[in-house]
């Protein structure tokens, strides 16, 4: 055990009738990461949530959150949770303040001051007082995060908290998220079908299919040297720049090659030498939309 | 862990934050008072006695029923209905807490409209009627007594329909089915009574209908009870009744997943 688990979810099986939802999944989250949970519409993200945060019954396995069985010792382990599963409803006949306050009533030592640092953290501190009926759904997501936060969890669990959000909305949600995880050490689980966000959002990513775990990817790691990358040269000649390499193929203006990035300069160096005007370099992304894709084979539903 | 009480709290704070909650103590205060003056221009004062005007209107205390099966109906439903759910069963408390202190909450409500009631037809029956002698009640009765010996066989009344409300809530997630079927309880307990007299068929004594109105033991004027029927034989009826919808909404809240 190198990293400290915040949650180890193990041999976890759901079945419902004859229909198995998820199917023997096991998974460590670490301490400390954002950590993303990626699949298509279906693939039993929900229901993995539902049944870490005891919402929903767990067929055969056990989850365990810091060490406490989910099953077993319910009150012990969901006392270091925060979530919010799927969209934040409220109580909208109550004000943003009562709703944290009917939260903080129901965790020991979350005192008033701890509510309004809430709010502050979350940026509500104008509004909070309003009735949440007169909410956007940016505001209403930000009064889920700010419950979700209230008892200082040590991880936070977050179901497509991204839906139904106006970019802003998802930027700002994001940058809470990186700002919990560096500055409180806060463990955040979240899932979400939208890999772009992941990317964005992620230091690992578990990609989930019909109910089956299919890989871990970690996305945060710095580059290994000896990785070949896609290096694209951007240049006014891209037919004799390739004639001069000798590999690689053309896209549009750009010569992409195949190699190790302490390359780069090498044939750059070749490509001006032989009098070829090189406007620009950079390596080329495999988007996680494509690593997905890639693994899980275009996504079916069943 | 922590202060069960704060959850009765926050179930108290989500009757009455909100605005029907208000109408409905207003309105059963309203309502009786407009009676009880209906009565006295009805040239009432001469005849009755503050006493008997209270029992007059004790045929209000429907109303009474019919507000707290409807917050019995969507303290639970209600929850699934907005969602809230979710969120309210994340916290360290058990299920079993949780459905306590909203049980608690809804006999909390329903003890403080009966006494609404009670003091709005109180105090408007002693403001407007001032005639010593009763005809109701015979000389050396006493009437508070009487009344309140009814009022709370009526509550008991509103407790099984409340509780039963409580239980479908739980049940169906479904307010709407939850005030539809006690209504329909509520309603046709009598015309049930009167198809399935337990003078006629045994097996009637054991029927809820028959065994919720236990005012009908009460004083010399009740009719002879069917064979085998007490005050007491109802009573035990009722308890076995109401503990068997909290079993039911018990194990049902207990085991029931969170989809939706």
């Amino acid at each position: 055990m190198q990293k400290k688990t915040v949650v180890q979810i193990k041999g976890v099986s759901k079945k419902i009738g004859s229909k198995t939802l998820i199917d023997n999944l096991t998974l460590d989250i670490p301490a400390g990461q954002v950590f993303g949970f990626l699949g298509p519409n279906g693939a039993g993200k929900t229901t993995t949530i539902r049944m870490m945060v005891g919402l929903m019954s767990i067929t055969q396995g056990d989850i365990l959150i810091q060490g406490s069985s989910i099953k077993d010792e319910f009150e012990q382990a969901i006392s270091h949770v925060g979530a919010i599963v799927e969209n934040p409803e409220m109580y909208k006949f109550l004000t943003g303040y009562q709703n944290l306050l009917h939260y903080a009533r129901m965790s020991p030592g979350v005192t008033e001051q701890r509510i309004m640092e809430a709010v502050e953290r979350v940026g509500m501190q104008h509004r909070i007082h309003d009735k949440v009926k007169t909410y956007s759904l940016g505001m209403r997501q930000r009064l889920g995060v700010a419950q979700a936060i209230l008892h200082k969890p040590k991880l936070l669990i977050l179901d497509e908290p991204t839906n139904g959000l106006d970019p802003q909305g998802i930027r700002e949600l994001r940058d809470y998220l990186r700002e919990l995880s560096r500055e409180e050490g806060t463990t955040v689980f979240v899932s979400s079908h939208l890999l772009s966000e992941m990317e964005l959002m992620c230091d690992t990513v578990a990609v989930i299919q019909q109910g089956r775990l299919i890989d871990i990817k970690e996305l945060k790691s710095g580059d290994s040297e000896n990785e070949l990358h896609e290096i694209a040269f951007e240049v006014n000649d891209p037919q004799r720049a390739k004639a001069i390499i000798g590999e690689g193929r053309i896209e549009e203006n750009r010569l992409i090659v195949n190699a190790k990035r302490e390359s780069t300069p090498e044939i750059n160096a070749k490509l001006v030498m032989s009098g070829i005007s090189v406007f620009g370099i950079y390596t080329v992304k495999h988007s996680l939309e494509d690593q997905f894709l890639e693994i899980t084979g275009g996504g079916h539903i069943g | 862990m922590g202060d069960f009480l704060k959850l009765v709290q926050n179930e108290n704070m989500k009757i009455y934050r909100r605005l029907r909650t208000w109408i409905m103590f207003g309105l059963t205060a309203l309502l009786t008072i407009m009676f009880g003056v209906l009565f006295s221009l009805e040239g009432g004062s001469t005849v009755l006695s503050a006493w008997d005007v209270i029992s007059q209107l004790f045929f209000l205390y429907f109303l009474a029923t019919i507000f707290s099966v409807i917050v019995a109906s969507d303290i639970v439903a209600g929850e699934f209905t907005w969602g809230t759910i979710k969120l309210l069963l994340i916290r360290p408390w058990t299920r079993t807490k949780v459905l306590l202190s909203k049980l608690i909450a809804v006999l909390l409500f329903t003890i403080a409209l009966t006494v609404v009631f009670m003091i709005a037809a109180m105090a408007i029956s002693f403001l407007l009627f001032h005639k010593e002698s009763s005809d109701i009640f015979a000389q050396g009765d006493s009437p508070l007594r009487y009344i309140m010996e009814s009022l709370l066989y009526k509550y008991i009344d509103l407790v099984v329909i409340t509780v039963f409300s409580f239980m479908i809530s739980t049940v169906f997630r479904s307010g709407g089915i939850a005030i539809g079927l006690s209504m329909f309880i509520l309603f046709t307990g009598n015309i049930f009574t009167m198809l399935f007299s337990p003078a006629r068929y045994s097996w009637a004594k054991y029927v809820l209908f028959v065994n919720m109105d236990l005012g009908q033991y009460m004083g010399q004027g009740a009719i002879i009870p069917a064979a085998g029927m007490s005050l007491a034989f109802s009573s035990w009826i009722l308890a076995a009744y109401v503990l068997l919808f909290l079993v039911i909404s018990w194990i049902v809240f207990k085991k029931r997943d969170v989809a939706a």
